[in-house]
């Protein structure tokens, strides 16, 4: 799991994530946090990183911690929501500005997350995604409070062009005092090192995971003729214009060959161009977007999943395909080559030439039956990663995290200054002061004392869990070391 | 029997919470606060009388005008600070409604009568008094952002003459003294005795 630095032991990729042992994290914890998760991106925007911090939530609860989701407002959706198990979640009244991330001005969002760390007793601020301005915004003021901060980042970003480079200099502002760091893969470790300049042993490598009981293979519901199966977004990211090129090229080779294609986007309109000039309305079929519950009974339809993703920190749709029982053929690109064993998936280059070569491959490993059957494709998948496994470790983060000190303002301006580069450094310490004088000034108009203390919907004194004794959670543990 | 217990409001100001207890059926309370406090009064006396000088100072540099006609100054002046003088005047006769400075005035005063239902009353002035009677479902604290804030509410639940067991309506309670969380949990569980009790009679054969 986490690098923990010294020895420097890097990963071979075609080891999976999962079967990586804890390391230095093994010690069974027992002392609760009051977390707060903060992301611009959450439910009822569907995704990969809503998704991690939903499960990664209810887990936590599981385990006995307080655990609180702030966001912003999606559209009636504003003001304080319960979801499952008394999971509280604060729609924040703030403007979007881009992409479903909120406008930033690096003090608006103080007075209003103030009062919920107040009142929440938070002592771990734990962000998610280096594209939310919240999430950045939450950790400046959570440092300015004195609080223990983490961050997720999920996702892989470059470093040639002029936003990367302007993005990577603010993910480096933001990440230089930040007390940990989580990635979702080795890969995502090595590229968020080296955007924001940190140093590898306060970064920890804890992949996502997906529920096996929501993706068991269903054999029967399979079409008797060959289905390649395809659901992501349709953007450039995901390669779309590949499988646009994939399409004609088997279909013409082979006449059994059908194609099932779930989500929706901009490039759907080559899709459809492609499947109206080569007259595939029949083997081709669009389904558009498709609800989170809708995906198995996709999945199960096909005997083949196709990722063209062009970058990918970990790629939780391929996990899910093969835990349906799907044989996965993918490109090899960022986190990938980690996420499976080399038997369940077949890696090619991001070309329409190598990704034909590997559907090949498949087809004829399908209809030769060297192919392992779906059951034991399942079987094999859902030890690999489980919610419960990734709670276990980020647990081990907080408590990693709890006995470190938080820097006091002038270590926090000395950082800043030597660690950001000059100019930008000093423009940054002088936000961190400001921001810091307007702390002083909203204690001062309303003190700590006067804010009511929220009651616990989780937690100890949580009114809605019951979460499991100490002996009953040791038991756990175990069970959970076993199925590494 | 009357109780009368102090609290503060989400501002840190004084807040009395009165509650008169007619019979097991029947309580009574009655949230006072100050509606005008010396600091209040002072800070907005200010930023009017600022925001005058501020309109002053702008007529008297009029833009392409080089210098004022004779009388022109005294008359802008004049009539800012008339203005300045009436807004104040109107203003604190506004905030004097009810009271002189310090003095509580009693902004709701809830009455929970089990067998005729809820009334709750505002009274906005001495002699102004606005009642509306309803029946009660159920009580239940809600979370909202205000301002920069956020607090709990306590709210009634309305019920449905012809639905019994449907929720009609949502009436918040104390909108304007908005007490702590104390307050709201000493008057809900107050409530619910009262509503218990009230079951308790109701089941007996």
């Amino acid at each position: 799991m986490a690098y923990r630095g010294g020895g420097g032991h890097a990963k071979p990729p075609s080891t999976p994530l999962s079967s990586v042992n804890p390391g230095s994290f093994s010690t069974c914890t027992t002392h609760s946090h009051n977390i707060c998760m903060v992301s611009d991106f959450f439910y009822p925007n569907m995704g990969g990183v809503e998704s991690h911090i939903y499960q990664l939530s209810q887990c936590l609860i599981q385990r006995g911690h307080k655990v609180i989701i702030v966001t912003h407002a999606y559209g009636d959706r504003k003001g304080i929501r319960y979801l499952t198990n008394g999971l509280k979640v604060y729609y924040l009244p703030l403007k979007v500005m881009y992409n479903q991330s909120t406008a930033t001005t690096l003090f608006h969002s103080l007075p209003l997350l103030r009062y919920i760390f107040v009142r929440e007793r938070v002592t771990i601020v734990h962000s998610h995604s280096s594209f939310s301005s919240m999430a950045h915004d939450a950790l400046f003021h959570a440092k300015t409070m004195g609080l223990h901060t983490v961050f997720t980042d999920h996702s892989l970003f470059g470093f040639a062009d002029v936003s990367s480079v302007l993005t990577n200099k603010l993910l480096t502002v933001s990440l230089c005092d930040t007390n940990h760091i989580i990635c979702v893969s080795y890969t995502s470790k090595e590229n968020t090192v080296l955007r924001a300049a940190l140093n590898p042993e306060i970064v920890s490598v804890i992949p996502n995971a997906v529920d096996p009981t929501d993706f068991t293979p269903d054999p029967f519901r399979r079409h008797d003729s060959i289905t390649i199966v395809v659901i992501s977004r349709l953007v450039y990211r995901k390669g779309t214009d590949l499988l646009c090129g994939i399409i004609p090229e088997l279909c013409q080779k082979y006449q059994n060959l059908n194609f099932i294609i779930g989500g929706e986007g901009p490039k759907r309109i080559i899709l459809e161009e492609v499947r109206e000039r080569y007259q595939l309305h029949d083997r081709v079929r669009l389904l558009g977007a498709l609800e989170h519950k809708d995906v198995r009974d996709v999945l199960v339809q096909g005997h083949i999943f196709l990722n063209t993703s062009l970058t990918e920190a970990f790629c939780m749709a391929i996990v899910e395909a093969a835990s349906c029982g799907l044989q996965v053929v993918s490109t090899k690109v960022g986190g990938i080559p980690e996420v499976l064993p080399e038997s369940l998936i077949v890696l090619c280059e991001p070309s329409v030439k190598s990704l034909c070569e590997g559907l090949e491959k498949a087809i004829f490993q399908l209809k030769s039956g060297t192919l392992p059957t779906p059951e034991n494709i399942h079987s094999v998948v859902k030890t690999f990663y489980t919610w419960r496994n990734v709670a276990q470790r980020t647990e081990k983060v907080y408590e990693l995290v709890l006995k470190e000190d938080v820097l006091p303002m002038d270590k926090r301006l000395n950082r800043l200054i030597s660690h950001c580069g000059s100019v930008t450094g000093h423009i940054f310490a002088l936000l961190a002061v400001l921001n810091y004088m307007f702390l002083i000034f909203l204690r001062w108009i309303t003190p700590d004392s006067i804010i009511d203390v929220a009651i616990d919907a989780t937690g100890p004194r949580g009114a809605w869990t019951h979460h499991c004794p100490p002996s009953e959670k040791r038991d756990e543990n175990k069970k959970v070391s076993k199925t590494r | 029997m009357e109780d009368e217990r102090v609290f503060s409001d989400i501002c840190g100001g004084r807040l009395a919470l009165q509650c008169r207890s007619y019979s097991p059926y029947c309580r009574e309370f009655c949230v006072s606060c100050p509606r005008l406090s010396l600091r209040s009064l002072t800070a907005v006396t200010c930023s009017v009388w600022l925001a005058a000088y501020g309109l002053f100072a702008l007529c008297e540099v009029a833009p392409g005008e080089g210098t004022p006609r004779p009388g022109a100054r005294g008359r802008d002046g004049g009539v800012s600070a008339g203005t300045a003088f009436c807004v104040d005047l109107r203003g604190g006769g506004g905030f004097q409604f009810g009271a002189q400075p310090g003095q509580p005035v009693t902004e709701q005063n809830p009455v929970l009568k089990c067998k005729k239902g809820w009334r709750c009353s505002s009274l906005y002035r001495p002699w102004v008094q606005a009642t509306q009677g309803v029946s009660l479902q159920s009580l239940v604290t809600r979370l909202i952002f205000l301002q920069q804030k956020v607090i709990y509410y306590l709210c009634i639940l309305l019920k449905d003459p012809l639905e019994p067991h449907n929720v009609s309506q949502v009436v918040p309670v104390f909108q304007s003294a908005k007490p702590r969380l104390d307050c709201l949990i000493h008057v809900y569980k107050s409530c619910q005795e009262v509503l218990a009790h009230q079951k308790a009679t109701s089941t007996r054969p």
